[in-house]
């Protein structure tokens, strides 16, 4: 069976993706697992210059949830091309670069130098981050920022530009649209849902930065509800996230209308999570007589909609 | 990987028994891993534990406390079952160089990393003692695991067993009466921040070296997911640092630790090199 994607001019080995910010750079799982079992790699948001992120408490755990507040920590974008990009090139596998930026300008120039470097693959625009006090979720939750960040981007290189939505808004398909307007090549979907964790006893958030981002397998159902809504308002491809853990989970994003998913929270759970959703994945197209991973892709049969079954 | 053996104890402690060859074989002491009971995403998250011995060979035990769900899960398990587990993690501790006693400060659950450190001190010729809090004697369900080469000092704060009070006030009494060495100790500590807190106070305060061993929240226990950091400073820099727990830690010098509410030791002095 053929579980290799095509997406935004990228060819991926199989459609599991590491979700930023929650794999490192790649290298930090490079004596844990085979880096070439895995599709593609994006690595931790970063900005022109390295960032100390936030205060601590950073995590905690929720019902089947993570919140957290990190704050964007990272090495910036010139130690990444430098020290990063020669090591991951050992590797059978595309790496995206999450690019972030305080403005407009900061994320056009961050994809220039991420542009410029041999080894990327594609540029994921972080417009979603929601513990950052400027860019992330500020830009990506308006749409007119969205615009603007997308369309510098977008001039500032050649690669496939993938903005990665937040699912803090009302109306998913509208941001994927206007993602579409302003040159994106894909889209990524979704982000941390905001949440508050609060210490009864010191009625204090248990986050040192207040309010955090939630994902792991809590934050599924909702994540699998944009992707859907998503997939069918564009027509570039969607990469589905959220809370995915099984080749069941998986499958979820791709029959909703995700050409291919990112690996996020279950990361930290455990990184041999690729090598079983990829042994799942291809024991479910085996049992339903499919050959290529493309077939199961957008074949949600919803209620009432023309095709559904009656 | 499967447990091989479980036994309970008061308290709620239990000692947990895994086979996984490579912690077997590498583990040193103040080292860790990164444990969960089974696959389910309830408790979402894995749990770091020192490695509390090994066989060299083929299994390594850790020392818990059943006190929340991931903890609890873990006790519940039957030989057999299996655990995801990442492992050995960390920075261990160091033993002292120069001859000197090696003070080894643990409260509670923290007396877990300091039996094989014991062990290597006691195998390398060094001295080592071992002071070991808690609230009351079931706290203390190690005292007899160290062998007569390791004086063990037990410290009760309602007295039921060894000194009465908090196991630093049993290791003040015991730096004010010990008879000046050729080689000064070195504090080792394992245990809840306030006590770790207090034994770098007492450390700063003689001027003796201190490696303390930090239990923040960890998520991946890789240095990837950033949730586990904690704010060191060294003498050599102008501003804290967040530093993983998991990859830089659990152990760090004591110097360089930025305590709730304070500066690190190092930026006060300003001279000394810290590891």
């Amino acid at each position: 069976v053929n579980l290799a994607v095509e997406l935004a001019g990228i060819r991926f080995k199989n459609p599991l993706l590491a979700a930023s910010g929650t794999f490192g750079y790649g290298v930090e799982y490079e004596d844990i697992l085979d880096l070439s079992t895995i599709g593609g790699i994006v690595s931790k948001g970063l900005y022109l210059e390295p960032r100390d992120g936030c205060p601590t408490p950073r995590i905690v755990e929720t019902p089947s949830g993570l919140l957290n507040a990190i704050g964007l920590q990272g090495i910036g974008v010139s130690a990444f091309v430098r020290d990063v990009l020669p090591r991951l090139a050992r590797h059978d596998t595309r790496v995206l670069v999450n690019v972030c930026g305080d403005t407009v300008e900061e994320y056009a120039e961050v994809a220039r130098i991420a542009g410029d470097a041999a080894g990327v693959a594609g540029l994921e625009i972080n417009i979603s981050c929601p513990n950052v006090k400027r860019g992330g979720m500020a830009f990506g939750g308006d749409p007119k920022m969205t615009a603007e960040v997308v369309s510098a981007v977008r001039k500032a290189t050649r690669l496939p530009v993938i903005p990665k939505l937040s699912p803090n808004v009302a109306d998913i398909g509208l941001f994927a649209r206007v993602c579409e307007d302003s040159g994106a090549d894909a889209i990524s979907c979704v982000n941390t849902l905001l949440g508050l964790v609060v210490d009864v006893e010191a009625r204090r958030p248990r986050l040192g930065f207040g309010t955090g981002g939630l994902s792991g397998p809590a934050i599924r159902p909702i994540a699998v509800r944009m992707t859907w809504q998503a997939s069918r308002a564009v027509k570039v491809p969607v990469i589905g996230i959220g809370g995915i853990g099984t080749a069941s989970d998986a499958l979820e994003f791709l029959i909703a209308g995700a050409r291919a998913v990112q690996i996020g929270t279950a990361n930290f759970v455990d990184p041999g999570v690729y090598e079983r959703i990829l042994q799942g994945l291809r024991e479910y197209l085996t049992r339903h007589s499919l050959t290529d991973i493309a077939q199961v892709v957008g074949t949600l049969q919803y209620p009432g909609a023309p095709g559904a079954a009656s | 990987v499967p447990l091989v053996k479980r036994e309970l104890m008061d308290g709620a402690y239990a000692l947990l028994t895994f086979a996984h060859p490579e912690v077997a074989r590498d583990a040193r002491p103040g080292q860790f891993v990164m444990i969960k009971a089974g696959t389910s995403p309830e408790p979402p998250l894995r749990r770091p534990f020192s490695i509390l011995s090994t066989d060299g060979a083929d299994s390594f035990t850790i020392f818990l406390k059943a006190v929340g769900a991931g903890t609890r899960a873990l006790v519940a398990m039957a030989p057999g079952e299996l655990a995801p587990c990442l492992g050995p993690l960390g920075r261990p501790f160091t033993r002292p160089a120069d001859g000197g006693e090696a003070l080894m400060v643990a409260g509670g659950y923290g007396i877990a990393p300091f039996l094989m450190l014991a062990g290597e001190l006691q195998r390398a010729g060094g001295r080592g003692r071992v002071f070991y809090g808690g609230r009351t004697a079931s706290d203390l369900q190690l005292r007899d695991a160290f062998g007569p080469g390791t004086p063990l000092a037990a410290a009760t704060e309602d007295g039921s067993l060894g000194y009465k009070g908090r196991v630093t006030g049993a290791l003040e009494a015991y730096l004010d009466s010990a008879a000046p060495g050729v080689a000064s100790p070195t504090l080792l500590a394992c245990g809840p921040d306030p006590m770790l807190h207090a034994v770098a106070r007492i450390a700063e305060a003689r001027g003796l070296p201190c490696q303390v061993s930090l239990d923040p929240w960890m998520g991946c226990g890789v240095g990837t997911c950033l949730g586990c950091v904690v704010p060191i400073q060294r003498s050599d820099e102008p501003k804290p640092k967040y530093r993983c727990a998991c990859t830089e830690g659990p152990v760090f010098d004591a110097r360089g630790v930025v305590w709730p509410g304070e500066t690190a030791s190092a930026a006060r002095r300003g001279a000394g090199a810290v590891a």
